[in-house]
């Protein structure tokens, strides 16, 4: 099978600032996740990737096109990037109609596919509201349905929950997985790491501008909990003597505890915990771990 | 090339534009102030001091001939063409340069460009599409802004002379250099836009172009040249040139990651 998306040997400079310092990169039909803290190089590396940037040296194919030189590419191919792009003194209804066209599309296409689109985004009701008039949540809806409106066999997403609540991030997540099914490539960057974990994906890890290690979920969390803390919420009160005997008690909010913190440095350790935790009585009501910096995250293979 | 891309984003454009009344008041009401106020105050130098004003110009070494012993009529006539003409010739250049600069540096300063140049839209579309939303309002405000000028100044005319001095040839070739005006403005700033970071540097390249304008009543009054048709007709031939040579340029060193 054809990669989706090539690059080889991808330089860009701004200045005397190297933005992406030799990128390779292959990635086939499915999910692909690039994981990278801010600075890192992830939205320039879509920018050259949707053809927006002319690299200063290396190749870039999307199915086998140049996108920079070939703007063809661009009917099958959407981006959405970290800003909502969209304009503000024209309705959303105006918006979408107009970037359909731009794809060939009919008035009464855009509006189906529109329609369809915010309506599971939860965000219809605004469809004849100007844009400037929406909260940045919303903008980010509308965004995702024009980037999304030609049913794009690529999608490349900047970040695509940045300003949504959970509900909308899990409709964006849905609809996604719900694309990777259908065959399309999706390739999206972030620097949540609890973004990435949400998929059972490819992970590839982007630092100074270098694809520095490829992962998957189970590698992630490896690297991730390696020395860390879960935080533990209960759902009653716990008196802190019957906490004593948890390993890697770290501390808790008070002598009757409902929020614990705990070291830890495996998921077995997690597990653990939690079984000490029921031993002793305890009423769980949610556990989450304390994210590690990108920057200071090292995989297991990283250059 | 697909003329519905181009003409989607010409309308587009031109909606944003007219979307608010803060962005087109100001481009619409200047004009059409001066197009009702000039004419009025060239009435009454008319009325008033036309013998004084006629015969100072006259004593100019070079003065222009008509004014040798002109009447009233044939002052206003002269003073509506030669001196208020390359006033309102700068409005096609300050209408298409407001347009052109928001049209172009306004997708850069707003973000929207990544938008925009993620679509299939050809460069050649792109540049079709913003320079027919600028040219496409500039020529109607433009036309209209002349008619206006022309029916007030008749009105006058007809009320106190008892003729029509409006159009004349010179008047109607004079309305036929706006458009190429505007397309060499709007040539100008799309070279000018992908090298500047937002709109308000981009608009400042109007004034270079509204200076030689400005210098045309002077050069007229001074005896150096006179506002005729054939000198109107120089004047488009050079634009058309201009305009040739800019539009080549422009597209070819036009990159859409300049617009980023």
């Amino acid at each position: 099978m054809r990669e989706s998306i090539l690059l080889k040997g991808v330089y860009k400079r701004f200045g005397k600032v190297s933005a992406l310092d030799g990128v390779d990169l292959s990635l086939k039909k499915g999910m692909s996740i690039i994981l990278g803290a801010n600075g890192a190089g992830k939205s320039t590396l879509l920018r050259c990737i949707d053809g927006l940037y002319k690299v200063d040296s290396g190749t870039v194919k999307v199915d086998g096109i140049d996108p920079y030189t070939d703007d063809t590419v661009h009917m099958k191919l959407a981006l959405l990037s970290d800003n909502y792009a969209l304009y503000d003194y024209l309705s959303v209804k105006d918006n979408l109609k107009f970037f359909g066209r731009l794809y060939g599309l009919k008035d009464s296409e855009i509006l189906e596919r529109a329609s369809e689109v915010l309506k599971e985004l939860d965000a219809y009701n605004y469809i004849d509201s100007k844009v400037f008039t929406l909260s940045r949540g919303t903008k980010q809806k509308v965004a995702f349905c024009r980037a999304t409106i030609n049913n794009p066999s690529i999608i490349l997403l900047d970040e695509p929950t940045a300003f949504l609540d959970a509900n909308a991030s899990e409709r964006i997540r849905k609809y996604l997985l719900r694309r990777e099914r259908e065959g399309a490539t999706v390739l999206f960057v972030t620097q949540k790491i609890d973004e990435v974990t949400r998929f059972n994906s490819k992970i590839f890890v982007i630092k100074k501008g270098r694809i520095v290690a490829s992962a998957d979920s189970a590698s992630l969390y490896k690297s991730i909990l390696k020395n860390s803390y879960i935080n533990v919420r209960l759902a009653r009160q716990i008196s802190s003597a019957k906490l004593s005997k948890v390993t890697g008690l770290e501390s808790t909010n008070g002598s009757k505890a409902t929020y614990i913190k705990v070291r830890i440095s495996s998921s077995k350790d997690i597990n653990a915990v939690i079984r000490e935790l029921l031993d002793a009585g305890a009423e769980i009501a949610g556990v989450d771990y304390t994210e590690p910096l990108i920057e200071k995250m090292s995989l297991n293979g990283e250059e | 090339m697909d003329f519905r891309n181009a003409w989607a984003i010409a309308v587009k454009d031109m909606r944003e534009v007219f979307s608010s009344v803060s962005i087109y008041g100001p481009m619409l009401a200047v004009p059409l102030f001066f197009a009702i106020v000039l004419p009025v105050l060239t009435f009454y130098v008319t009325i008033y001091a036309a013998p004084s004003v006629i015969a100072r110009i006259s004593s100019l070494p070079s003065a222009p001939p008509i004014l040798q012993g002109a009447n009233a009529a044939t002052f206003m006539r002269y003073f509506a063409i030669n001196v208020l003409g390359p006033i309102f010739l700068t409005m096609p250049i300050l209408t298409s340069s407001v347009i052109s600069a928001d049209s172009f540096a306004g997708e850069k300063e707003r973000k929207t460009a990544e938008a925009l140049l993620a679509t299939p839209v050809k460069k050649s579309e792109l540049l079709l599409g913003k320079i027919m939303a600028s040219f496409i309002p500039t020529i109607i405000l433009t036309v209209a802004v002349f008619a206006i000028y022309g029916v007030v100044t008749n009105a006058f005319a007809m009320g106190s002379f008892h003729e029509y001095i409006l159009p004349t040839a010179a008047w109607l070739m004079m309305i036929l250099t706006s458009p190429f005006l505007a397309i060499v403005t709007i040539g100008i700033v799309v070279l000018v836009s992908s090298h500047v970071r937002g709109v308000k540097e981009s608009q400042q390249i109007s004034t270079l172009i509204i200076l030689p304008v400005l210098i045309m009543p002077f050069i007229s009054i001074l005896g150096l040249a006179s506002l005729t048709v054939a000198f109107f007709a120089y004047v488009i031939l050079i634009l058309a040139a201009m305009a040739l040579v800019l539009f080549y340029v422009s597209i070819r060193t036009f990159r859409k990651d300049r617009m980023l």
